[in-house]
């Protein structure tokens, strides 16, 4: 929002003639401070993709940074639009997830040295490939959706939206269980996962549907243990959106999402309503949904078990055990403080190092430090989204943002979380860095969502005196 | 590539890395750190005050009303580190909420149809105006107003210039140092005329077509 306002606005030298009044004009600073970014980014980008040739082939590749010039064309396209049709908009999140996305494709890239894949086998050209499309698409949400109240409109046709995609997966035909998780169609030599996208029609969904029921479910209730407690009718969205969480788990066989979802919907009926006792009883449910699963479903116990036993010799040599848990740990530690070098690690070892355990393969090569500074980017990612929010001039742009922002974090928090053995392992993509086409084309549709919020809320002072 | 090579390439990636990240803190350090106020000499008010006397026609009332605690104590404006000090006499002052219809003489009431700009007449900014569309307006210290006023006399979120149909309507939220309508300190929303002197602080605008 407001990069640098300590500077005043320049008013423009030349007075209209006659009056002695000055005319304020306000340059675009944002954009500008953005444009300096982007470059930094670039420059960043590409250096992180010669390490890691110098690391692990021993010599420069440029094609290789050729293609992700490519890339780099396409996020400027992107900071071209915005100055047309966002002015206001936020300058940082668009250098940041280019930063994010960058260093994912040169750990992809580094990941697919080790494994000698080249040409369409490599995950670092489909990636590469999703990244232009998912750019593109954002492009395209930034200059269609000029006033994100329009999506207000739409609230229940995204919920709707967001029921039909999550059902996909479970077609016969389309649907795909890929390591036992069914979340994938499948069309033609593409596979996606329609779930993350439709964690942005949920956000809209919920965003509309609190802010023309929040008073019901604010206003009335009893009041227990210092805590008022919702109506028993008031708790239908809540026991629906329980329910459909269980079933994700039981029929898709997937925590990370089912819990995606419900944390979602529990934070923004929490932030719509202002009241801690749907985080409790949110909270509350989750766990003994959780507990019960985990005595009824195999899987779900099996995660428990890796979790809290995991360097027990069985457990790492079972089938489907902590052998993957272990050896990312194991890189994390071979990483230490400031990691192998880019190229120089063993990060191959981990089965997925290039797309759920990316954490892990970052920090083998970029030790603590570089972890760190992923991490910080992701704070400052997510800080923008909630400042967005928290500056919004209308109740439903202010959920949304904040929805679509902790979305980021929650799903952030859940594989971190998971790849570190802070809770149980559940199958989340981590924003921008990990492989995988679907999470990349969600994620930018948030930024392009969240630069739009940003450009409406009136964040430039029209004068500073 | 020798280790060392490798080594010093890693280590400026590392801290590429970093650099990014603070040139971002540091870029947003006003969202963290909040505006900084600009400190006012203890003269300065009485001038500002002197000018608005000057700009505008009733605004010589402006600036004896409006000023309560600089006109009785002048140690008060020496000092301004303490803004917080209630002016006195502010909350004798009748209130001023003309009902519709009673303005027999005076400038017709500032609509969107027949005012277009917002004009500074007195303050660090004198001469300085900004084209009013039919948004509402804030004003206030914080970076997130419309129009920001750095010192030490306006409130995070001063006042707020509004439309109710059509009409623009000047509302104070609740400032320290109010906010003044032609002399008169707004205590809740009032229509406001055309060409009239509204005081915030030691800065003064008017409506004008």
């Amino acid at each position: 929002m407001s990069a640098a306002p300590t500077a005043p606005v320049s008013s423009s030298p030349a007075p209209t003639p006659g009056k002695g009044i000055r005319r304020i004009r306000v340059p675009q600073k944002l954009r500008n401070l953005e444009l300096f970014l982007l470059l930094f980014v670039c420059a960043t980008n590409a250096f992180a993709v010669v390490i890691v040739q110098f690391g692990a082939l021993g010599y420069a590749d440029l094609t290789v940074v050729t293609l992700g010039a490519g890339l780099a064309v396409l996020v400027f396209a992107m900071h071209i639009a915005l100055r047309l049709v966002a002015t206001n908009a936020d300058p940082f999140i668009l250098p940041i997830a280019s930063l994010l996305n960058g260093i994912g494709i040169a750990v992809i890239y580094r990941i697919d040295i080790a494994e000698k894949l080249t040409g369409w086998e490599s995950t670092a050209l489909r990636q590469v490939v999703w990244t232009s499309v998912a750019v593109a698409l954002a492009i395209v949400v930034i200059v269609v959706i000029r006033n994100h109240r329009v999506l207000q409109r739409y609230t229940y046709v995204a919920g709707l939206a967001a029921g039909v995609l999550l059902l996909l997966p479970m077609l016969p035909v389309l649907g795909q269980e890929i390591n036992g998780a069914r979340v994938w169609i499948h069309v033609g030599a593409f596979s996606f996962q329609p779930g993350e996208v439709a964690k942005i029609a949920l956000a809209v969904f919920f965003a509309g549907y609190l802010v023309s029921r929040r008073d019901s479910l604010s206003m009335v209730g009893r009041r227990m243990l210092g805590l008022r407690f919702p109506r028993g009718r008031d708790l239908g969205p809540i026991l629906v959106l329980w329910a459909l969480s269980m079933a994700i788990i039981i029929f898709q066989r997937d925590l990370g999402t089912a819990l995606l979802y419900f944390g979602l919907f529990v934070v923004m009926i929490y932030v719509a309503t202002g009241r801690a006792s749907w985080v409790v009883l949110g909270v509350g449910l989750f766990l003994a949904g959780g507990v019960i699963a985990g005595q009824v479903l195999v899987y779900v116990n099996d995660r428990f078990t890796n979790w809290l036993d995991a360097f027990n010799p069985d457990i790492y040599d079972a089938q489907g055990g902590s052998y993957q848990l272990v050896q990312g740990l194991f890189g994390l530690a071979n990483g230490g403080l400031i990691g192998t070098g880019l190229g120089e690690g063993r990060p191959d070892i981990t089965p997925l190092a290039q797309s759920d355990y990316i954490i892990a393969s970052l920090g083998e090569e970029l030790g603590l430090a570089g972890l760190f500074a992923i991490f910080g980017l992701y704070l400052l990612f997510i800080s923008r989204g909630l400042r967005i929010s928290f500056a919004g001039q209308d109740d439903f742009g202010r959920l949304l943002g904040v929805g679509l922002s902790f979305t980021l974090a929650l799903q952030c928090f859940i594989v971190i979380g998971g790849v570190t053995r802070v809770i149980p392992l559940t199958g989340l993509t981590t924003p921008f860095l990990a492989a995988g086409g679907s999470s990349l084309v969600a994620n930018w549709i948030i930024v392009a969502l969240l630069l739009r919020l940003s450009d409406t809320v009136r964040n430039q002072p029209r004068l500073v005196i | 590539m020798s280790e060392l090579t490798l080594l010093i390439l890693q280590l400026a990636f590392l801290a590429l890395l970093w650099v990014f990240i603070f040139i971002i803190v540091y870029a947003m350090r006003s969202d963290l750190f909040g505006q900084r106020v600009r400190k006012l000499r203890s003269d300065a008010t009485p001038a500002a005050a002197g000018a608005t006397g000057a700009a505008g026609p009733g605004s010589a009332a402006a600036g004896a009303a409006a000023a309560p605690g600089g006109a009785q104590r002048p140690t008060a404006a020496a000092a301004p580190s303490t803004p917080a000090t209630p002016a006195p006499p502010a909350p004798k002052v009748p209130t001023f909420v003309p009902a519709p219809g009673t303005e027999l003489s005076g400038p017709p009431r500032a609509t969107t149809a027949n005012a277009g700009r917002l004009v500074i007449t007195s303050g660090p900014k004198n001469n300085s105006e900004i084209p009013l569309g039919t948004e509402p307006l804030t004003i206030g210290r914080s970076s997130d107003s419309s129009v920001v006023i750095r010192d030490d006399y306006t409130s995070t979120h001063h006042a707020r210039l509004m439309v109710w149909g059509e009409e623009w309507v000047i509302q104070d939220l609740d400032s320290t140092n109010g906010t003044f309508l032609d002399g008169q300190r707004v205590t809740s929303p009032v229509h406001v005329p055309l060409n009239t002197p509204i005081r915030i602080g030691a800065t003064s605008f008017e409506l004008r077509r």
